[in-house]
């Protein structure tokens, strides 16, 4: 450490060095910068003088001093300076002995020696303070490293699981700094996810983080800058927020130009303040979330556009025929409903979701004049609408991300047995998600009402799904929707899509 | 009290210097060897409180110098730290063959290393 500098210096070296240049054995002293013993001081005397140096050097430049101790010696000593940051401390000897005829050349012999020994002391001991200095800089860069490292770790195997992968992300980075919290604190969606290494218990940590979305968040969206807090009479404090007995360091996270949120980082008082160190970990963790946290916006701003675009088709459909209002998203729900009773994975869950949603896109290819007519329709005219699902198929094709999607689209219209359209599959060769959504069809068509009939009950629709069961509909998935309907109580879309019952015999 | 003792083995200097420094700092007494070799005689000689070892070094890898404890030391009552980078897969085989031994991961982070032994040493005060 600096101010033990001189400790880490050999002196005796200098000692044997010294006396080789006198040609006899002459005692050297090292003191300090307040003139305490640090090497070859022996007596209370040399205490007293060390003092006596210390006080007479104000004026004293860097060249060999003179100080009288009495009629017979004299001290010769001469600065030890180490860089721009001061004095260190002396080196002297005591040229007393020496008082004869020859003394005066005598003593510049000594003062001469004495300037070349101290020369090389200082030289030592500021190759010895650039090596410290190097070496905690190095120090601090595997700090850096080894938080980077293990953040990116995180951010490799974390994908898709944002909250979960900022956690921990936060609880790495609590342990390696050896913090009582780290939160990640987004005001903008009242986001708060934080990670804790608790040294002494926080009552109402979460009051405490809500504080910081406030003015602390308002504070640093301003100045752009880290804050550090250390102490507890910080004039900050009184602004950016109150009663909070704890040190703070707060980090934004940038996002563009604009501070998009805050990492957080507290320690109660009793812990040491926080550092410069400290607070450059701080901010490399602020620069990997911000980094995480544009890629998790990118993506859910593509999904976004994605979801927008999707309903947009549907409202394109439902436009050209309001009598199929709501269609779609209620053939959709209980696709949804038959696939998670199926158990299915995320994957084809998201599938399921674009394909039922979307499957009746192609009737925006069917003309008016069929599509709403009031009345049966003729043969040709019903070919017309067998023509709709490979519509849906064909404009839905253009989109990469429905690529699996689109079979259970395209064959919604097959049956079982083979008689459906377009293709006429038969039994499984039909795409498993279009056997579900024929069954959401199915009920819906029945249970909505159309242009020239009024929707039929619940239980019509049931009895005639489970007539058609193995004819038009596949009848495992009949079973299963049959499952779906008879929990106790009722599924709540029953009264939500305003579906009619027949009435009861009251029992 | 008697300082903890810390032998640190590593055949690059700055890792040394970094590690001997804030050890020191905590108030633990540093001892260095810069080869696997070196580090066996010395803690032959004297056994150290804990031995900090890199891996891959001249003359007697860290691996080396473990299973060399094994065999000569078979009472061994000191934690070895072993430091590697999180690629070195092989390490991950070996080290947990070896009783009272930990992996720390390489660049070491010297907070990290400071609590962990001061955990481990609760009884001093750093």
């Amino acid at each position: 450490m600096a101010d033990r500098l001189l400790d880490q210096i050999d002196f005796s070296r200098y000692q044997r060095w010294f006396n080789r240049s006198l040609g006899y054995d002459c005692p050297i002293k090292v003191l300090g910068a307040a003139g305490e013993p640090v090497w070859g001081c022996s007596s209370d005397a040399d205490a007293a003088l060390g003092l006596r140096v210390a006080q007479a050097s104000g004026a004293g430049n860097g060249a060999v001093q003179r100080l009288d101790i009495d009629a017979e010696s004299t001290l010769l000593y001469r600065r030890l300076t180490v860089g721009a940051s001061g004095v260190r401390g002396f080196a002297a000897v005591v040229a007393g002995k020496f008082a004869r005829a020859d003394a005066p050349l005598e003593i510049d012999r000594m003062a001469d020696a004495l300037d070349d020994m101290a020369t090389g002391m200082v030289d030592e001991a500021a190759s010895k303070a650039d090596l410290d200095k190097i070496t905690e800089e190095l120090a601090e860069c595997y700090e850096e490293l080894h938080l980077v490292y293990s953040l990116d770790r995180h951010n490799r195997t974390g994908v898709g699981r944002d909250t979960e992968t900022f956690r921990q992300m936060l609880q790495d980075t609590a342990a390696h700094l050896n913090v009582d919290v780290v939160a990640f604190i987004r005001p903008s969606d009242n986001q708060c996810v934080y990670a804790t290494a608790l040294s002494k218990e926080i009552h109402n940590l979460d009051l405490v983080l809500v504080e910081m979305r406030g003015d602390l968040f308002r504070f640093i969206q301003a100045s752009r800058e880290s804050v550090v807090m250390n102490e507890a009479d910080d004039p900050r404090r009184t602004y950016i927020f109150t009663d909070m007995p704890y040190r703070v360091l707060a980090c934004p996270i940038v996002i563009g130009r604009n501070v998009d949120a805050l990492v957080v980082l507290l320690n109660h008082m009793h812990k040491p303040p926080f550092s410069n160190s400290d607070r450059h970990l701080g901010e490399v963790l602020a620069n990997q979330l911000s980094a995480m946290v544009s890629q998790v916006l990118a993506v859910s701003s593509t999904q976004k556009f994605t979801a927008q675009l999707a309903m947009a088709m549907v409202e394109a459909v439902e436009a050209k025929d309001p009598y199929t209002r709501g269609h779609s998203e209620r053939v959709h729900h209980l696709s949804m409903e038959i696939g998670r009773a199926l158990k299915l994975p995320e994957d084809e869950m998201q599938d399921l979701h674009w394909g039922s949603l979307l499957h009746d896109v192609g009737k925006i290819g069917i003309p008016d004049a069929i599509l709403c007519k009031p009345a049966r329709l003729t043969k040709d005219e019903y070919t017309f609408i067998m023509v709709h699902p490979e519509r849906s198929y064909e404009i839905l094709r253009h989109i990469d991300q429905l690529k699996n999607a689109v079979p259970g689209a395209r064959h919604h219209q097959e049956m079982w047995d083979g008689k459906g359209y377009p293709h006429g599959l038969k039994g499984e060769r039909i795409p498993l998600h279009a056997r579900i959504m024929a069954v959401a069809d199915t009920y819906d068509s029945i249970t909505s009402s159309r242009a020239y009939r009024a929707g039929r009950p619940h239980e019509v629709a049931m009895a005639e799904i489970a007539r058609v069961a193995g004819t038009q509909l596949d009848p495992s998935m009949v079973e299963v929707f049959a499952r779906l309907c008879a929990t106790d109580p009722e599924p709540e879309w029953l009264v939500r899509f305003n579906i009619r019952r027949e009435r009861k015999s009251p029992g | 009290m008697n300082p903890i003792r810390i032998l640190v083995a590593d055949d690059e200097v700055h890792m040394r210097r970094v590690v001997t420094m804030f050890l020191e700092r905590a108030g633990y007494a540093v001892e260095t060897a810069s080869n696997g070799k070196e580090a066996l005689d010395s803690i032959l000689k004297n056994p150290p409180d804990a031995l900090l070892t890199d891996i891959n070094m001249p003359q007697m890898t860290g691996q080396e110098l473990c299973q060399a404890l094994q065999t000569q030391l078979p009472d061994r009552k000191f934690p070895i730290f072993v430091m590697t980078s999180m690629t070195e897969r092989e390490a991950r085989d070996w080290q947990p063959k070896i009783p009272n031994s930990s992996l720390l991961e390489k660049p070491v982070s010297m907070r990290v290393l400071v609590s962990d032994l001061g955990r481990r040493f609760a009884r001093e005060p750093a």
